[in-house]
């Protein structure tokens, strides 16, 4: 099933958002490793910005949301709150062991223990933190899967399910 | 004046880490100060009931991704005192060298964000690129640049062969001189200066009354450090130097910790070039008596403690865990108070809070609140 | 650094008020009471003295909480003042007034055991969870999560 094809405007707006996304990091009560490799990509040895990547603190202007962490009692409500606010298309990055299935923290009372249990993931990284080298393949394999969908109007073609409202709205 | 409530975070820039304050201003000035810090409470010290030392060992290390090392040494060095097992003399040396290295890394990823929290983003660049050059020695050493797993109970999982030991000793002459220039820098650099001097002070008597403890207290001039007070790994054995100063606020504290860079830089070349011969672990029993400890160590932050309970098992009756942040919560709210809002990020960051290790506190202060319905000024979010 | 302190002087420091043992090279303990406490914890504090508060560290066995309350100084010998307090009903005087550190960890301690601190100025459920239910204690040896309870997070028909 392919779908309209994309106006002008459109391709001009998926291609920068291809080129230049922009990332918010939501800690959800991580021990802080992932968060420091991440920051380790920003820091002139890995250099993501060569990429156009930009780290931003806003989810407001978001494309990816990258979550580190296996998600607290606490910040599960508030990785809700933080992922409803990212306009679509947005995409989601888990970060490590504990963003695929709670890593070492799997079953603690005080956990939700998955990102998946409370946003839909598109990307998981594998590692206990994952290296830099591994969050900037993940990155560019989002941006890889962004570029994909834009072309399918949407992300319906490979979730097998109805367009999210918004995904194909007209700019 | 109206009373302002502002809450900081999770989602701060100035925080990396979800902590939740609520600071209740009066104007410009700080009143009040609550903390919440349930957002990175994992529920550790229930889990580690339930698991077997092996087991046990990754999960406390991921009580912290930065001293990740001082977590499983504490927990090792405890059980292995409660079984009476005395590790080889060349693991203690190779846990020294791993702990050194930990803790160089931690103050040079500290400067990088105490240099980012006043705008000098060019020190937070350099800070970092150095780091990896410890980052890349440990993952040499251990496979891991992060959350190395290097101990045992009854010693260290893997040794270090003459090559690594000479691919570490090479970078040192390098780091050294860059700490040098840092802390030349940090001497004359005008805008650190500014924000750092007369920032946060501590007197020596309140950084004992407030139990400070780390590069906070030692910078207070509170002359306490676990590695000479009560050795442990190799430190009895080795030449070192305790880093002490009197200015007592943030600039004292990053004199305390270059100086620390400098003495830990000293203290692994100096087990490199003098790495005992032997095994490297012994074989322990698979429980432990019946015993209770209390073992301490001087992490990156400060005194780390494990208070362990064992009951003749493989598993912990009890462990439980205080981090040298929650330990230095109490100064950080007493300095707080009447200052400007504009100071929490600097104040907050000069304690070198790793908020994962501290997953809940509160401060006792609290005011009259909070509902008054001013809502948070915008001005910190996004 | 001064000299480390004897058995006997803390013996002689909290006689009335506790007993005292050694319990390694550089550990000392004083068992005493939940009324005794605050008046053995001063004297440690004053008389040996023990300037610094390291932490309060909990266990709870099959009979007893027990709260330890290990005090340190320029000796650099550890002053351990041990309490045990009925799983019933366990409640102590506060001494974050006499030692401030103690304000958080008795709090720490008040939400994962329930311990009550008498004239604590503000002791209530912050370490966990905004939605964690007030009266159960997760680190209470007996204590086991409920299925049909809720922790608190997100409830999983919120997020469909």
């Amino acid at each position: 099933m392919t779908g309209p094809s994309p106006t002008l405007s459109r391709r001009l707006l998926n291609w920068a958002r291809g080129k230049s996304p922009w990332v918010t990091i939501f800690n959800s009560g991580s021990c802080n490793a992932c968060d420091i490799e991440i920051l380790a990509c920003l820091m002139p040895r890995f250099d993501v910005e060569r990429f156009g990547i930009l780290a931003r603190g806003s989810p407001r202007h978001a494309d990816i949301l990258i979550v580190t962490g296996a998600v607290t009692r606490q910040q599960a409500p508030r990785l809700r709150r933080v992922w409803e606010q990212i306009p679509e298309p947005k995409y989601v990055i888990a970060m490590g062991a504990c963003g695929a299935g709670g890593g070492v923290f799997q079953g603690l009372y005080h956990m939700e223990g998955s990102v998946e249990r409370v946003v839909p993931v598109d990307v998981f990284v594998a590692g206990c933190p994952p290296r830099p080298d591994e969050i900037i393949n993940a990155v560019v394999t989002c941006l890889g899967l962004m570029a994909e969908d834009a072309a399918h109007g949407g992300r319906a073609w490979r979730m097998g399910t109805a367009p999210v409202p918004g995904a194909e709205a007209s700019t | 004046m109206t009373r302002v409530v502002v809450p900081i975070g999770p989602q701060h820039p100035a925080l990396k880490e979800p902590v939740n304050f609520r600071v209740i201003a009066d104007g410009e000035r700080i009143v009040e100060l609550e903390l919440n810090l349930s957002y990175s409470h994992r529920g550790i010290e229930k889990a580690a009931e339930q698991r077997d030392f092996i087991r046990a060992l990754p999960l406390i290390e991921r009580v912290c991704g930065i001293c990740s090392h001082s977590h499983t040494t504490a927990f090792s060095k405890g059980i292995e005192e409660i079984m009476g097992v005395e590790v080889p003399p060349r693991a203690q040396y190779i846990r020294t060298i791993i702990a050194e290295l930990e803790r160089m890394h931690s103050h040079l990823l500290w400067l990088g964000v105490a240099a980012h929290e006043v705008g000098f983003n060019t020190l937070f660049m350099w800070t970092w690129r150095d780091r990896e050059a410890i980052q890349d020695t440990l993952e040499e050493m251990t496979g891991n640049r992060v959350h190395y797993i290097m101990n045992e109970v009854g010693g260290v999982r893997l040794d270090l062969s003459p090559l690594q030991v000479e691919a570490a000793l090479v970078r040192l002459p390098v780091l050294e001189e860059r700490i040098r220039a840092y802390v030349e820098m940090v001497e004359a650099e005008e805008t650190m200066l500014t924000r750092f001097r007369g920032v946060g002070c501590l007197s020596r008597d309140e950084a004992l009354c407030f139990g400070a403890v780390g590069p906070t207290a030692r910078a207070s001039g509170v002359d306490y450090d676990v590695r000479r007070d009560d050795p442990y790994l190799a430190y009895a054995e080795i030449p070192w130097n305790v880093v002490t100063d009197t200015n007592g606020d943030v600039y004292g504290r990053t004199r305390v910790r270059i100086g620390e860079l400098g003495e830990s830089l000293a203290m692994v070349r100096y087990c490199l070039e003098h790495l005992p011969d032997g095994p490297i672990r012994v074989s322990v029993p698979k429980t432990a008596p019946p015993g209770e400890i209390l073992s301490r160590y001087e992490a990156p932050r400060g005194e780390l403690v494990h208070f362990i309970r064992t009951n003749g098992t493989d598993r912990v009756e009890r462990i439980d865990i205080r981090t040298p942040t929650l330990a230095n919560w109490t100064s950080v709210a007493h300095c707080l108070i009447g200052r400007p809002l504009a100071d929490v990020p600097v104040i907050v960051a000069a304690i070198d809070p790793c908020l994962s290790c501290t997953s809940r506190i509160t401060v006792s202060n609290r005011g009259e609140d909070a509902a008054s319905g001013t809502p948070p000024r915008t001005g910190w979010e996004g | 650094m001064t000299e480390p302190v004897t058995l006997e002087m803390v013996a002689g420091a909290v006689e009335g008020v506790g007993g005292a043992e050694r319990v390694r090279a550089n550990r000392i303990r004083v068992r005493t009471t939940s009324d005794n406490v605050r008046e053995a914890i001063q004297r440690v504090n004053r008389v040996l003295p023990c300037d610094r508060l390291i932490s309060i560290s909990t266990v709870d066995t099959a009979d007893a909480i027990e709260l330890h309350y290990h005090l340190i100084g320029q000796h650099r010998t550890i002053v351990t003042v041990t309490v045990e307090l009925p799983r019933d009903k366990p409640e102590i005087q506060t001494v974050s007034d006499l030692l401030p550190p103690a304000g958080l960890y008795e709090r720490q301690i008040h939400d994962l055991f329930g311990v009550v601190f008498r004239g604590h100025p503000g002791l209530t459920q912050l370490v966990l969870n905004d939605d964690w239910p007030p009266d159960e204690h997760p680190l209470r040896k007996d204590w086991k999560p409920d299925p049909r309870t809720f922790y608190g997070g997100v409830r999983q028909q919120e997020v469909g």
